[in-house]
């Protein structure tokens, strides 16, 4: 990459950092403010049986160091959470942080393995049917991949758990102790594969790059490139390649995670869609609180490479 | 050969065919697919809304769970305690119907206002409201959702209000990108040099005359996310609780006997989902193929 092309990108980087930082900032307050507004104060319990009187529950407060504005207490909260502390569970009493690390990595695998089967299968369908234009096989992709982009993911993943305990003879439901198991490969791959099919990624990836590939196809500048016999595939890479795709990535990264509590429901595949629906089950703050700012981080980051890779596609991008 | 009309490309080259003439058979059949769909939803909630029901949704049957379809007497089979599926499937739209009216509202009013505040208005309102989309748009909507069943334990029509909230970017980010679009045409400034008041121009030149076709499509896509949201929060065991059917929980229901090989009972309801979100989906693109001459993303 040419000098000139890095320093455009750099400057995007830093902006695009910064504002990554500041929504960063306006997740936490987003997220303490739904804590904050929640009904039932922790000091009740500590103060049951006794005369609920503000003087009390002020005592409680300045015994146990809370402090008594709501921007005190999330700057307290905020500065915790910087120094990764995300508290302690309340039902397992174990803090946050490494289990949201133990979990949100098997979360990563999970969605990134998912996204890279949506590749694999979508990439070679879209270019296709954007090189060869409208025909009968292509329309009938085209529903089809509507219809899988409507099957529900939770129906989806009980079929595959039927074809494999009754075709395979194994239980593709994965527990913390699968990965001993003969075929540990396999009890890993199917949840992705399920994730990947019927999450609506596939069908939209087809869809977009299908639209943006044809379209660049068709500008004159392919065309000039083809009348003077140079590769159309490296002219038309960048613009009708890399942008829809990275942009189709990034923007599914959020229902990626959402179907990934399903998905893990589904599989018992020990991850961060599963902690949040053991949480939300036993309104369990810290643990929620904690998945949802990483969940958010994850959207951000990649948010964060799709407009690094717009911009080093299209460094016109970064005067705007 | 499909027309792109791009923001930034010129400008009013729509064709003069009369709109089903030009419109493409295959959205056509989209579109005829899809409010097929809706009627039937409509009838079929309304019908539910009624009792008019083929048969008593709570009425448990023991010796005839898990029937086949056509059985005599239920059309759709029966569920594990014998219930008829065919009037729970029925009674199932209740459970998203009007909270998904609610939450596609919010996200149409919502994000027009948005929308014609940062795309009217501009300057730095224009940025806070980048931002604030920005912002709702980095929640898996999932998660965003049971951060506020652990906050509030919340019923069905709540949660559709974060449904509605976080479906507003979308809409916002598209009446401001149509209403740079329309200010390349000179529109708005034709129309403020006619001596219109604000007021008419954005709700009856931007809203109403150029943005009325977005708004349907939105409203459409929105209730299929809608939909997508409620049966996933019951097959998740939030929401509407057994014996209420809601076609998640009955998916959910119906679990273990599918493993055992009795598809029928999960099947239905699944199947429920699917043709629904499918219709919905199909009537919005083939509406935007047709209204608005170019694919969404």
């Amino acid at each position: 990459m040419k000098l000139s092309a890095i320093r455009p990108v750099s400057r995007v980087l830093a902006r695009e950092l910064a504002v990554t930082a500041l929504l960063l900032l306006g997740v936490s307050v987003v997220v303490f403010a739904v804590l904050h507004f929640a009904p039932g104060d922790p000091l009740n319990v500590l103060l049951e049986g006794q005369s609920p009187r503000s003087q009390l529950a002020l005592g409680a407060r300045e015994a146990l160091g809370v402090p008594h504005t709501w921007y005190g207490r999330y700057a307290a909260w905020f500065g915790k959470v910087l120094h990764g502390d995300f508290g302690s569970s309340i039902r397992t009493g174990l803090p946050v942080l490494p289990e949201l690390a133990r979990v949100g990595l098997n979360t990563l695998t999970l969605t990134l393995g998912s996204l890279v089967l949506t590749l694999l299968v979508a990439v070679p369908i879209a270019v296709h049917a954007a090189v060869n234009g409208d025909t009968a096989g292509n329309t009938a992709a085209t529903v089809a991949a509507y219809i899988v982009s409507a099957v529900p993911v939770f129906w989806f993943g009980y079929i595959v758990v039927y074809v494999f305990i009754h075709k395979f003879g194994m239980f593709p439901l994965l527990s913390g102790t699968a990965a001993k198991q003969p075929h540990a490969w396999l009890y890993f791959l199917v949840p992705i594969f399920v994730l990947g099919t019927a999450s609506g990624t596939l069908a939209e990836l087809i869809r977009h790059l299908r639209e943006e590939l044809s379209r660049v196809l068709a500008e004159d500048y392919i065309r000039t490139a083809r009348a003077k016999g140079a590769p159309v595939w490296r002219h038309a890479f960048k613009e009708g390649f890399l942008i829809p795709v990275t942009e189709i990535m990034s923007a599914k990264i959020p229902f990626l995670l959402g179907g990934a509590v399903i998905v893990e429901q589904v599989f018992n595949w020990p991850g961060m869609g599963r902690m949040a629906w053991q949480a939300a089950q036993d309104r369990d703050f810290p643990v929620i609180m904690g998945i949802a700012l990483v969940a958010a981080a994850f959207v951000r980051l990649g948010n964060l490479l799709q407009r690094v890779v717009f911009t080093a596609v299209n460094p016109r991008a970064s005067r705007e | 050969m499909r027309r792109y009309v791009q923001a930034p490309g010129p400008i009013g080259q729509f064709s003069e065919l009369p709109l089903l003439q030009r419109a493409e058979t295959l959205d056509l059949i989209y579109v005829g697919y899809g409010l097929l769909i809706v009627a039937l939803v409509l009838a079929s909630y309304l019908l539910g809304a009624f009792g008019w029901l083929p048969d008593d949704p709570r009425a448990i049957n023991v010796g005839l769970i898990n029937a086949a379809p056509l059985t005599p007497g239920h059309a759709l089979g029966t569920d594990f305690l014998g219930r008829d599926l065919q009037a729970r499937l029925i009674l199932g739209i209740q459970a998203y119907f009007l909270p998904g009216l609610l939450a596609i509202a919010i996200s149409v009013v919502g994000g027009s206002v948005l929308g014609v505040l940062a795309g009217y208005r501009g300057g730095w309102l224009d940025t806070v409201i980048t931002y604030v989309n920005n912002l709702l748009d980095s929640f898996p909507r999932l998660v965003l959702i049971l951060l506020v069943i652990a906050a509030f334990k919340p019923d069905i029509y709540a949660i559709m209000v974060v449904v509605g909230l976080t479906g507003m970017p979308e809409t916002a980010n598209l009446i401001a990108g149509k209403i740079s679009f329309l200010r390349q045409k000179n529109f708005i400034e034709a129309a403020h040099a006619l001596g219109l008041p604000a007021r008419t121009v954005i709700l009856k030149h931007i809203l109403w005359l150029n943005c009325r076709a977005l708004l349907v499509i939105q409203a459409t896509l929105g209730m299929a996310e809608a939909i997508l949201a409620e049966t996933s929060l019951s097959y998740l065991g939030f929401g509407v609780q057994e014996p209420t059917p809601s076609w998640g929980n009955m998916v959910q229901a119906g679990a273990n006997y599918f493993l055992q090989g009795q598809f029928w009972p999960s099947t239905a309801p699944a199947l429920a989902i699917l043709a629904t979100i499918l219709g919905l989906q199909l009537l919005g693109d083939g509406l935007n193929n047709i209204l608005e001459g170019k694919r969404r993303r």
